[in-house]
């Protein structure tokens, strides 16, 4: 396995983000060079009510939409809570400070921006309790930590090319 | 002797805030007219018009068995006329809502009689005769006791009450019971509390600002006002903590009873 250098940059909105803020501050961000991958991150909009009285009625959430990302269509399954972005190591200086002018031009309210590492890079024992012993098998390595295994990766990883 | 109530303690505005709530004498201040039609579709019970569903007969034509209580109590509308209980949740943002949980509960049982309230930590629901309910749900719906933005009206799927806001200064609500129309600057419900589709969206209102919502929380934050800051508060906290502690351990008392039972 080749080893890449490479650090995650955590962006933290005070408030839930809209989709159209979501698709403009990502479409932004991706004209930046260093970007490995980017996770969003968010609290979970059901599709139809799963209990309660109205279990089974449609919830139409205004904000469970397609947003276009460089030209591709990404589902929102969620309100953006927080957006991580994995960035080559040697780029991340520069990467920060343009990313921290796009978030002023782009939010009225306070955010945080923050590099560590917020991604896993190890299988844990809670992996093993959620998903079932051997569900590497199942997934791609890389995918370990970010995505569901059992969740169609269709849906949830998309593939956009850089230059 | 004569007690004078003192509901809660604290020296603090959101100690001030808190015993308003409580004191059954204070008014509140009334911020929107909701139609009684309205309110009946958003709890979402019954259909308006529609006769209240009994579970008894109407307590005078009761035959029931000599009982000094009953005497003694005078019983609300509802159970009169036999009336059966129903519900109204709320969800209050930990971002200065006017009310919460605990205030909630403590309020409700100063200033109702024939309620049945459950305290969560992110809900807060009251039970009673339906009939009652609804005049309740209007006092608290109509006046400052809610906010359209910070409060919501839940009855299941309540989730949101410590997360961020959305762009709007909306609570989070996965079920999107209330939209907000920026151009009106107003809030409607377009689901009852449980998240059926209503027919007519119901207005109730402009959300508040933020500023007049920190001035009238009965929150403590750090970003506002601090609990560290309102000592006879933490007083009574530290104390009841205290007693609470000391009790846990029996005070000695189980200790020698056990020893008396023993034969030791």
């Amino acid at each position: 396995m080749e080893e890449v250098k490479v650090i995650d940059v955590k962006i933290f909105p005070y408030r839930y983000l809209k989709p159209e803020t979501t698709e403009k501050i990502l479409n932004d961000l991706l004209e930046l060079k260093g970007i490995v991958r980017v996770m969003i991150n968010g609290e979970s909009l059901p599709k139809i009510i799963g209990f309660g009285p109205a279990k089974g009625v449609n919830v139409n959430h205004s904000d469970r939409k397609v947003i276009k990302v460089k030209k591709k269509d990404i589902k929102l399954f969620i309100s953006v809570g927080s957006i991580i972005i994995t960035v080559e190591l040697e780029k991340v200086n520069l990467f920060l400070k343009k990313l921290d002018n796009i978030l002023l031009k782009r939010l009225n309210f306070k955010y945080e921006i923050s590099a560590g590492i917020f991604t896993k890079n190890n299988t844990t024992v809670s992996d093993y309790l959620k998903y079932g012993v051997g569900f590497e098998e199942k997934i791609d390595y890389r995918m370990i930590g970010l995505v569901d295994p059992n969740a169609r990766s269709k849906e949830t990883v998309k593939l956009i090319l850089g230059d | 002797m004569d007690y004078k109530a003192q509901y809660s303690p604290g020296e603090t505005k959101i100690a001030e805030n808190r015993r308003k709530h409580m004191d059954p004498t204070f008014e509140f201040k009334k911020l929107r007219n909701i139609p009684d039609k309205d309110i009946v579709n958003v709890l979402g019970h019954r259909n308006p018009g529609e006769n209240y569903k009994t579970v008894h007969p109407p307590l005078d034509e009761m035959d029931s068995e000599e009982d000094m209580m009953k005497d003694l109590v005078e019983p609300i509308q509802g159970a009169k006329e036999g009336v059966r209980i129903r519900y109204i949740q709320f969800a209050d943002s930990m971002y200065n809502a006017p009310a919460q949980p605990y205030d909630r509960a403590r309020t409700y049982m100063w200033r109702f009689r024939g309620v049945d309230t459950g305290t969560l930590s992110g809900r807060q629901v009251i039970e009673m005769r339906e009939l009652d309910l609804e005049r309740i749900s209007k006092l608290l719906l109509e006046t400052e006791f809610f906010d359209p933005a910070k409060s919501g009206l839940r009855g299941a799927t309540v989730h949101g009450h410590s997360l961020r806001l959305d762009e709007d200064g909306l609570m989070f609500d996965a079920l999107q019971r209330y939209l907000y129309d920026k151009k009106t600057n107003k809030i409607s419900y377009v689901k009852d509390q449980v998240g059926r589709p209503l027919d007519e969206p119901v207005n109730v209102g402009e959300p508040m600002d933020e500023e007049y919502l920190k001035e009238i929380t009965t929150i403590y934050r750090s970003d506002n006002v601090s609990m560290r800051e309102d000592k006879e508060a933490i007083e009574v906290v530290g104390s009841i903590h205290e007693a609470r502690t000391n009790g846990g351990f029996g005070l000695e008392v189980f200790k020698n009873d056990l020893k008396y039972k023993l034969g030791e």
